[in-house]
């Protein structure tokens, strides 16, 4: 149960921890790119966590990292081509950043200080709370970025034709703010740098 | 040497393991992805064409109102009116750059161009791909090759503006325009 509750709010990813920002600024401009982005990341986490917490007794020492970019790359390449051939709208809106999911430090982070040396069980819990973080994060920045920049949610208008969009929130810019806004918030609600 | 063996040894399964999962995937998804491209190709011909349609009635739109002449790299496509619409592709900054241009039928003046595929940077030479900018090409003739000039200052039909901060990906659009219309000026006017 800690290892569900650290995932998703104590030891955050992305506020927290401070990873994987820089696919968190670049995805989080739509919702629906957020959601697949999220899902995506999940998925490599989650494959990762199982092929790395199965094999940690094998695994000898001094290639680790290998083995963990050798795993992550191959999930990565899995969900870019499930991607492109069910979501090619989506795939095209994030397609960069599908491949850049190798080096978010979050995946990375948890297989050395995590699955490398926890139950298969553990691993599993504690990648699907990681990637639960990492993806509501994303849902919540992207909600208001698409609400503020482009008047809509999901592409479903909210706001009246007449009503000014803000482009900042559309660019990077606008990114930087709402995630800095949102890391202060969390982090105060949840009392570090107390 | 028992250590380094066996840490080879398992790199080795490891990687056909890992190796042989991705090429089932491949398999299973390349008829998919395959279909998306051809999609992907016949929505960006019926833009350049501004022929309208929906998601569902893209094989029909097409059928309907587009002829192909040619094959594989030789390639164009007539529409009703007989305006000209070619794929051009060539290498732009960052990654492969391809789109459709379509011309009218005497091939003097561009009609409208589309973008099918650019990796430019973010922001800035992906900008080659807004309607703000292809649509300075309408109206404009190819002469001696279509010129890049700074933003506002075009004079002449064979000059475009160009966008402050995209230099390098314009060039390369322009570049690739100006190739592939010479090959395909001389394919259609062969006919």
């Amino acid at each position: 149960m800690t290892t569900i509750m650290d995932g998703i709010w104590r030891d955050h990813p992305i506020f927290s921890m401070l990873l994987g920002i820089c696919s968190a600024l670049a995805v989080s401009n739509r919702v629906e790119n957020a959601i697949a982005m999220g899902v995506g990341v999940t998925f490599v986490l989650v494959g990762t966590a199982i092929l790395i917490a199965l094999l940690r007794n094998f695994i000898p020492q001094r290639i680790r990292m290998i083995t963990y970019m050798l795993t992550i790359a191959s999930f990565v390449i899995i969900v870019d081509k499930v991607l492109k051939a069910y979501f090619p709208v989506i795939s095209e809106s994030i397609g960069p950043y599908v491949g850049l999911i190798i080096t978010n430090c979050i995946i990375m982070g948890r297989c050395e200080a995590f699955f490398i040396q926890n139950t298969l069980g553990q691993s599993l819990l504690d990648s699907l709370a990681n990637g639960f973080g990492y993806t509501y994060t994303l849902v919540i920045i992207a909600i208001v970025r698409e609400f503020l920049g482009f008047g809509t949610i999901l592409n479903i208008p909210m706001m009246p034709e007449s009503w000014t969009r803000w482009v900042v929130m559309a660019m990077a810019p606008g990114a930087f703010f709402v995630l800095s806004i949102f890391i202060w918030i969390t982090r105060t609600l949840a009392g570090k740098d107390a | 040497m028992k250590g380094k063996a066996s840490m080879f040894v398992f790199i080795i399964v490891l990687g056909t393991i890992l190796t042989t999962l991705l090429v089932a995937v491949d398999s299973y998804t390349k008829p998919m992805i395959d279909r998306n491209a051809e999609l992907k190709r016949k929505t960006t011909i019926l833009q350049a064409f501004e022929i309208p349609y929906d998601a569902e009635t893209i094989e029909q739109a097409f059928a309907d109102n587009i002829r192909g002449r040619g094959t594989g790299g030789e390639k164009y496509y007539l529409s009703k009116d007989d305006t000209v619409a070619f794929i051009f592709g060539g290498s732009g900054l960052w990654g492969p750059i391809t789109g459709v241009l379509a011309m009218n039928p005497d091939m003097q003046e561009i009609q409208r161009i589309v973008i099918m595929h650019q990796e430019e940077t973010p922001g800035l030479g992906s900008r080659i791909a807004e309607r703000d900018f292809l649509d300075r090409f309408t109206t404009k003739v190819f002469g001696t090759g279509l010129m890049l000039v700074p933003e506002g200052k075009s004079n002449s039909n064979s000059e475009i503006d160009g966008i402050t901060g995209a230099t390098m990906s314009s060039e390369a659009l322009i570049g690739i325009l100006n190739e592939d219309y010479v090959q395909f000026n001389q394919i259609v006017n062969s006919e």
